[in-house]
């Protein structure tokens, strides 16, 4: 009987240090939220509260229709489709001849890839510069694409590759005997069974995309082209005082797509995440 | 037929090598080069080849700042990894304490951090937290009577306050990595132990710990190695151009940043950068290793 009611205490004592927790978590986003949805002069008034005194749309009035959102959030999805397409291209049928075949040079070759990818992306923007501007590429979300779908390539084809050693090779086998060609198989078998793999890959990269800002902001000239990522990014250097609550809208539109994602995909992220970094 | 086989694995590598060797190979070859010469704003287009100065103004002046923008690194890097670790386990055992009902609830809260876009997290915090004006520290601080902080204007204080942002963004893939760990942990052992009544530190000290750190080992790397690589949290809130705050810290890759498109050193900054590309590999090697005998 005791130790039971010591058993209660103890977890009344966790749950409550949990909403704590969880409180103190939410603190910045639900701050956030509630300035998104406030008139102009709440944000510097000294009230700590988290409901919006006047509720109004105005923010997100002014950020969808005064400010070009709608043409940055069309820029962020022809940059991610773009980039996700080219990335799995090149990068689906490397992983599948390195998860395949054994050829000379392909476990010196993978090990290189990883050790390339270690050069901190920051810090190759300079001479990313000047071959956009060497191939007339600067200021074009083509060059972006290639310069995004390139950085995002090794961990794609590791992921991948991973994914493929585990599907079995027999299944392959039976429909060579059926008479189809290399592509049409993985086109028609492979793909397939590697779904779960190429949906975490596409993701990644996805995320990858809708977030970078820094390239985007150097590599693009005009802000009219700029991505969400870029768009926001400028929207708080020129002048953040008086941006700050139309800023805040503006952040809540642009994670909202990718809340509703992560929380869809969660449980493969973990897994998928760590699965290329360390094996082989 | 053998022949064939010979050069159409390579065939199938073609499209993403090429793509690897623009936007990848190049640029480190490109900033090998550039840390062989005195490429700065004087020297724009008539730079030369002066050999290994840069490296060796690199590593052997300290007016150069590299070296304590190293210290800071792994200072950083190393309170941020320990931090994160400790309470991540505490609070993933906390969510997997028997009988805790909603601890499914406040799992999917934790997560949110992650799931909000990096650079939308960092900006959220420079206003609405670290603020003077709009930040909502402040704010709490006024209430209390106490005087305004400017959280991020000298290096102490800008460091801590960095460091609270990195932690609430990168704590949720820990708590989700050591609560799957533990979720996998075999109960009975538990068991065996309550009935020889072995109390909860020594339970956990003794048969949790080793069982999910093999788990945990390849996410804490991958962790190590990010926290280290961290630019965006250090350039946004103290950096940005035209909104220095005062702090001057840097981490080695904000160093290599700023030499390159702050005081236009591009020798300088290719040289670091060079260094900095070293350290990760031989440290990657090292961890490699150490995972393998795991």
């Amino acid at each position: 009987m005791r130790n039971k009611r010591k058993n209660a205490a103890r977890l009344a004592l966790l749950n409550a240090a949990f909403i704590l927790l969880c409180l103190v978590t939410l603190v910045p986003v639900l701050y956030a939220l509630s300035i998104s949805f406030s008139g102009q002069g709440t944000a510097l008034s000294g009230s700590l509260s988290f409901l919006p005194k006047d509720p109004t749309l105005e923010n997100y009035r002014a950020i969808l229709f005064d400010k070009p959102f709608l043409r940055w959030l069309k820029n962020s999805l022809i940059l991610s489709a773009g980039t996700i397409a080219l990335a799995m291209l090149c990068a689906v049928p490397m992983a599948y001849a390195a998860s395949r075949w054994r050829f000379a040079g392909r476990r010196g070759m993978l090990r290189l890839l990883l050790v390339l990818n270690a050069f901190p992306q920051v810090l190759s923007m300079f001479a990313l510069f000047r071959v956009l501007r060497l191939t007339n590429t600067l200021n074009t979300h083509g060059g972006l694409v290639v310069i995004y779908a390139g950085s995002m390539c090794v961990f794609a084809i590791w992921n991948m590759k991973g994914y493929f050693d585990t599907i079995p090779k027999e299944i392959e086998e039976a429909s060579k005997i059926d008479g189809a060609g290399d592509l049409q198989m993985i086109v028609r078998i492979v793909l397939p069974l590697a779904r779960p793999a190429i949906i975490v890959t596409c993701v990644m990269v996805l995320i990858t995309v809708w977030n970078e800002y820094l390239f985007a902001t150097t590599f693009l000239l005009d802000s009219q082209s700029y991505s969400l990522a870029g768009g926001l990014y400028q929207l708080q250097s020129n002048d953040y005082s008086r941006n700050w609550s139309v800023f805040t809208a503006a952040s809540m539109l642009a994670s909202l797509p990718l809340l509703l994602i992560f929380f869809k995909i969660q449980k493969y992220m973990v897994s998928g995440l760590t699965a290329g970094g360390v094996k082989e | 037929m053998k022949q064939k086989l010979r050069w159409k694995p390579w065939l199938y590598c073609v499209p993403a090598l090429l793509l690897i060797l623009i936007v990848i190979a190049f640029p480190i070859v490109y900033t090998g080069w550039i840390s062989l010469t005195n490429m700065n704003l004087y020297h724009w287009a008539d730079y030369q080849v002066i050999g290994l100065d840069n490296y060796v103004r690199a590593l052997f002046k300290f007016d150069s700042g590299f070296l304590s923008a190293l210290a800071t690194t792994l200072v950083w890097t190393v309170f941020n990894m320990v931090i994160q670790i400790g309470a991540g386990f505490f609070i993933a055992l906390g969510l997997n304490a028997p009988g805790l009902k909603l601890s499914r609830v406040y799992k999917t809260l934790l997560m949110v951090p992650w799931a909000v876009p990096a650079y939308i997290s960092i900006l959220l915090w420079r206003v609405g937290m670290f603020n003077t004006e709009f930040g909502i520290l402040n704010k709490f601080l006024s209430v209390l009577g106490f005087d305004k902080v400017d959280f991020l204007a000298s290096n102490a204080i800008a460091f801590i306050s960095c460091m609270a942002l990195n932690l609430w963004m990168a704590l949720p893939f820990m708590i989700s990595t050591i609560d799957g760990a533990l979720q996998s942990v075999d109960t009975s052992l538990y068991e065996s132990a309550t009935l020889d009544g072995t109390g909860f530190w020594v339970r956990t000290w003794s048969i949790t710990v080793p069982a999910v750190r093999p788990i945990i080992a390849p996410a804490a790397v991958m962790t190590t190695f990010i926290t280290f690589k961290q630019f965006d949290i250090i350039y946004l809130l103290t950096q940005q151009r035209g909104y220095m705050t005062g702090a001057t810290l840097n981490t080695v890759i904000t160093y290599a940043h700023q030499n390159a498109f702050a005081s236009n050193n591009y020798g300088l900054s290719s040289a670091v950068s060079m260094l900095l590309f070293v350290v990760i590999i031989l440290f990657s090697i090292l961890t490699n290793r150490s995972l393998r005998e795991d």
